[in-house]
C-alpha cells in the first residue's frame, strides 16, 4: 500500500496521510498500526519480539463491544489466551502445592489470572483506554464500549443461560460440578448462544461466517452531518463489496463491557498472540515473568486475622483458606490418614486474668506437634493452632528443585526435558494426592 | 504462625515420623463398598488390612463401629472392585499399554467421584481440573486448524462491510473457527458422556448416585465427563506434557470430530 510508509527518504517520521483516518469504520484500519507511537512503545516497553507484528498487537487491544467483526477485534485471540493462562497457571498450583482444597484452588487462579489481575496487569504495563471506539482512536488505545453506570452488567447471568440444567431452581452448586459446568475460576458462565456476554471472553455476539453481514444499527441522520464521510480509498485491486459513506456510529453502550472485563480480555488476547506468534517457550517465559513473578497479598484483612498483627497474618496462599470448624476438619483429617487423633494441649500461656491475656496452644498427634496458635481465648487459641495445622497440611510443596511441570516436556518448550533432546532433565511426576477432607 | 518458646523447642512435624495409629492384626469387621443392615464378618488371610491399598477400604478410624443406616439391599449401588476390569477399561481409552501409564492407586483415584463413600477413597476433584485446562487448550488448537468447508478459504479475504481487509499472518491462520459456541458444542457434556459410554467407563467409575434407579437424573453425564478430564488429567501430570496431548488429540477430540 503506497499511502502508507511511515518514514520517508531522509528517515522522517510521516504522519498518515487523510485518506487513512477511516472514521466510519469502527476500529483502526489495521494498517495505521506500524504509524502508532502508543503502540510502539507499549511493544517496546514490554520487550516483546520482533515476530510479534504490530498489527496483531493492534488487533489484541480491541474489544467486541468495539468492533464485532471477528477478524478484526480480539476474541479469538482471548480465548486460545484464556486457556494458556489457565494451564499454566494450574499445573504450577497442582505442582508445587499438590494438596490444596478445590476451593482454594479456585480462589488461587483466580489471584493469579483472575479478572482483577489482568485487569491491574494491563494498568501496570501503561495501556490506556479510548474514551470511545472509532476508526479515528489511536491504535495503541485499549478500544471498548463502556457499559452505561447503573446499566444490568453486561455478564449477568439469568436463569436458562447457563449450561447448567435447572439452573432456575437454584439448586446447591458443588465445587464438583464446577469443573465440567463452570470457567477456571468457578464461576459460572452463560450459555454462548444465549446472547450474555462471556466473563473472560468478549463473544457477546453470536459469529457470523460472512463478514458482510452487518451487526452495528445504521448510523443516524444527524451524525451523518457532523462527521466527515468520504469513501475508503482501497487502492485500485480491491472492490468494496458494500461501501459505507455515512459516518459509523459506536454500538449502543447496553451491549457494552466494562473497563475491567476489556482490560482482562485484552491481556488474555495478548497472551493468546504471543504464543501464535512466538511460540510455546516465549509464552512460557511470558507468563513467568509477568504472572508467576507476582506474589499474593490480601486486599482487606480478613475477619480471621484482623486480630493478630500484621505480621503474624498468613501471606500468600496460606491467606486464602477460610475453616469454620478446624477442630472437626483436622480431627477427620487425622482419622483418614491414620495418625493418633488430635489433643489441644495449652504450650504457655500469659495474663488470665488480666484484660489481654494470651494462650498459646498446640495441637498434638501423639508426641508430634501439628500446628499452634496463639489467640486471647483458650477456645481462639485451639482453633487458630487446628487451622494452621490444616494449613501446613494443605500447603505442603516439595522442593523446589524437584518439581517438574507437565508443559516443560512438550517438544518445542524450550524446557529441556525432553527425551528427544538426551541429557535434558528427566520429568518428576508430581506428588498425586487424594484429596481434602470432607466432613 | 511462630512464637518464641525459651523452654521447648519447636518440633517440625517433617522431621519425625508421624507415628500412626496401631493396627492389630486380627479378624475384624471389614467395611465393604455396600452398606448393608447386617454385619459381615470376613477374615483376611493373605493381605493385611494395614497393608491393603488406600484404594481398597475406607480408612478404619472414619468407619463407625455400627452402621445406623438402614439402606435397602436392592437400593444399593454397587461398584467395580476388580483391578482387571479396571485395567482393560484403561486400555480401551489409552491404547495398548494404557493400563501402564499410571500407578494402581492413581488409576483407581482417576475413576473415582467425590460421591463415592464420602469422599474418604479421595476423589478425582484436582485431577479432572488440570485435566479440563488440557483439553480446553487443546481444543482451541485443534479449532484453529480443523477444516471447516463453511467458513469461506482464508487466503481470498472477503471484504467486510466498511471494505477493509484484515491483517493476513500465517500464523493467524484459523482464528476464525475459535469461538466460544464452537468450544461449548465440541465440549458439550453428553457428547463427553457418550464417549465415555463407547469406552466402557460408566462401568468402572465409582460414584454414589442419587437415585439408582435413575443414573440419569443423578447426573450421570456430569460424573463420566468430569472422569474423562480426570483421567486426561492424571495421564498429563504423571506423564508430562506431551503424552497428555497426545492422548488428548487421539483417544478424546478424534473421536469427538476434531
Amino acid at each position: 500500500m503506497g499511502a502508507f510508509e511511515g518514514i520517508d527518504k531522509l528517515g522522517r517520521y510521516q504522519p498518515p496521510t487523510e485518506s487513512c483516518r477511516h472514521d466510519h469504520i469502527p476500529s483502526p484500519h489495521p494498517e495505521a498500526a506500524v504509524h502508532s507511537p502508543k503502540l510502539a512503545a507499549l511493544h517496546a516497553r514490554l520487550s516483546l519480539p520482533e515476530r510479534l507484528p504490530l498489527q496483531t498487537l493492534a488487533r489484541s487491544l480491541v474489544d467486541v463491544s468495539a468492533d464485532s467483526d471477528p477478524a478484526f477485534n480480539n476474541s479469538s485471540l482471548a480465548i486460545l489466551g484464556s486457556d494458556i493462562l489457565g494451564y499454566y497457571t494450574s499445573e504450577f498450583l497442582l505442582c508445587h502445592y499438590p494438596r490444596l482444597p478445590m476451593v482454594v484452588l479456585f480462589a488461587a487462579q483466580s489471584a493469579y489470572v483472575g479478572p482483577k489481575t489482568l485487569a491491574a496487569l494491563s494498568q501496570e504495563w501503561g495501556v490506556e483506554a479510548a474514551a470511545c471506539p472509532g476508526g479515528e482512536v489511536d491504535p495503541g488505545l485499549l478500544q471498548f464500549t463502556q457499559v452505561d453506570p447503573g446499566a444490568p452488567p453486561p455478564d449477568m447471568l439469568k436463569p436458562g443461560t447457563t449450561s447448567r440444567p435447572n439452573d432456575d431452581r437454584h439448586y446447591r452448586r458443588g465445587l464438583s460440578s464446577r469443573i465440567v459446568y463452570d470457567d477456571q475460576f468457578g464461576d459460572m458462565k452463560a450459555n454462548p448462544d444465549s446472547g450474555i456476554a462471556i466473563t473472560g471472553s468478549s463473544t457477546s455476539f453470536p459469529s457470523s461466517p460472512s463478514r458482510s453481514q452487518p451487526t452495528f444499527p445504521p448510523p443516524s441522520s444527524s451524525l451523518s452531518s457532523t462527521l466527515t464521510s468520504h469513501r475508503p480509498n482501497l487502492g485500485p485491486d480491491r472492490q468494496p463489496t458494500a461501501s459505507r459513506t455515512t459516518a459509523y456510529a459506536p454500538p449502543p453502550s447496553r451491549n457494552g463491557t466494562t473497563h475491567e472485563r476489556a482490560r482482562q480480555t485484552f491481556v488474555r488476547a495478548l497472551c493468546g498472540a504471543l504464543y501464535l506468534h512466538c511460540g510455546k517457550p516465549y509464552t512460557r517465559s511470558f507468563f513467568r515473568a509477568h504472572i508467576l513473578s507476582r506474589s499474593l497479598r490480601p486486599s482487606t484483612p480478613s475477619p480471621a486475622t484482623s486480630s493478630l498483627p500484621s505480621s503474624s497474618a498468613p501471606q500468600g496462599l496460606a491467606s486464602l483458606f477460610a475453616f469454620t470448624q478446624p477442630t472437626r476438619d483436622l480431627s477427620r483429617l487425622c482419622a483418614r490418614e491414620g495418625f493418633e487423633p488430635p489433643v489441644a494441649r495449652l504450650i504457655s500461656e500469659t495474663g488470665r486474668a488480666s484484660r489481654h491475656p494470651v494462650f498459646v496452644v498446640g495441637v498434638y498427634s501423639g508426641r508430634d506437634k501439628l500446628g499452634e496458635g496463639a489467640g486471647s481465648s483458650l477456645d481462639e487459641a485451639r482453633f487458630r493452632a487446628a487451622a494452621n495445622a490444616l494449613r501446613g497440611w494443605y500447603l505442603y510443596t516439595p522442593g523446589e528443585g524437584e518439581v517438574s511441570m507437565p508443559s516443560e516436556t512438550e517438544i518445542g518448550a524450550g524446557g529441556g526435558n525432553g527425551r528427544e533432546r538426551g541429557g535434558g532433565k528427566k520429568y518428576i511426576p508430581p506428588f498425586i494426592d487424594p484429596g481434602e477432607v470432607v466432613v | 504462625m511462630t512464637t518464641n518458646l525459651p523452654f521447648r523447642t519447636l518440633k517440625r512435624a517433617t522431621d519425625s515420623a508421624i507415628r500412626k495409629r496401631p493396627q492389630p492384626k486380627r479378624a475384624h469387621l471389614v467395611q465393604s463398598s455396600t452398606f448393608t443392615t447386617s454385619l459381615r464378618l470376613r477374615v483376611e488371610e493373605d493381605v493385611d488390612p494395614a497393608d491393603r491399598p488406600r484404594w481398597q477400604q475406607t480408612p478404619k478410624a472414619m468407619v463407625a463401629p455400627v452402621p445406623t443406616n438402614f439402606k435397602r439391599e436392592h437400593m444399593t449401588f454397587k461398584v467395580n472392585e476388580s483391578q482387571e476390569k479396571l485395567d482393560e477399561v484403561y486400555v480401551r481409552i489409552l491404547g495398548a499399554g494404557g493400563d501402564r501409564l499410571l500407578p494402581e492407586e492413581v488409576k483407581w483415584l482417576a475413576i473415582t467421584h467425590k460421591s463415592f463413600d464420602h469422599g474418604r477413597r479421595g476423589f478425582n476433584d484436582r485431577l479432572a481440573y488440570f485435566g479440563k485446562r488440557v483439553v480446553d487448550l487443546q481444543t482451541s488448537l485443534a479449532l484453529l486448524t480443523a477444516p471447516d468447508p463453511e467458513i469461506q478459504n482464508s487466503s481470498n479475504p472477503q471484504l467486510d462491510e466498511f471494505g477493509r481487509t484484515p491483517f493476513q499472518h500465517h500464523s493467524l491462520n484459523g482464528l476464525d473457527k475459535l469461538t466460544e459456541s464452537a468450544k461449548a458444542k465440541e465440549l458439550d457434556k453428553s457428547r463427553l458422556a457418550q464417549l465415555a459410554e463407547s469406552y466402557g467407563l460408566a462401568k468402572v467409575i465409582r460414584w454414589k448416585p442419587k437415585n439408582t434407579r435413575n443414573l440419569a437424573g443423578s447426573g450421570i453425564d456430569v460424573v463420566l465427563a468430569h472422569t474423562i478430564y480426570a483421567i486426561v488429567g492424571a495421564i498429563t501430570l504423571q506423564n508430562g506434557g506431551e503424552i497428555g496431548n497426545r492422548i488428548v488429540k487421539d483417544r478424546v477430540l478424534n473421536p469427538l470430530g476434531l
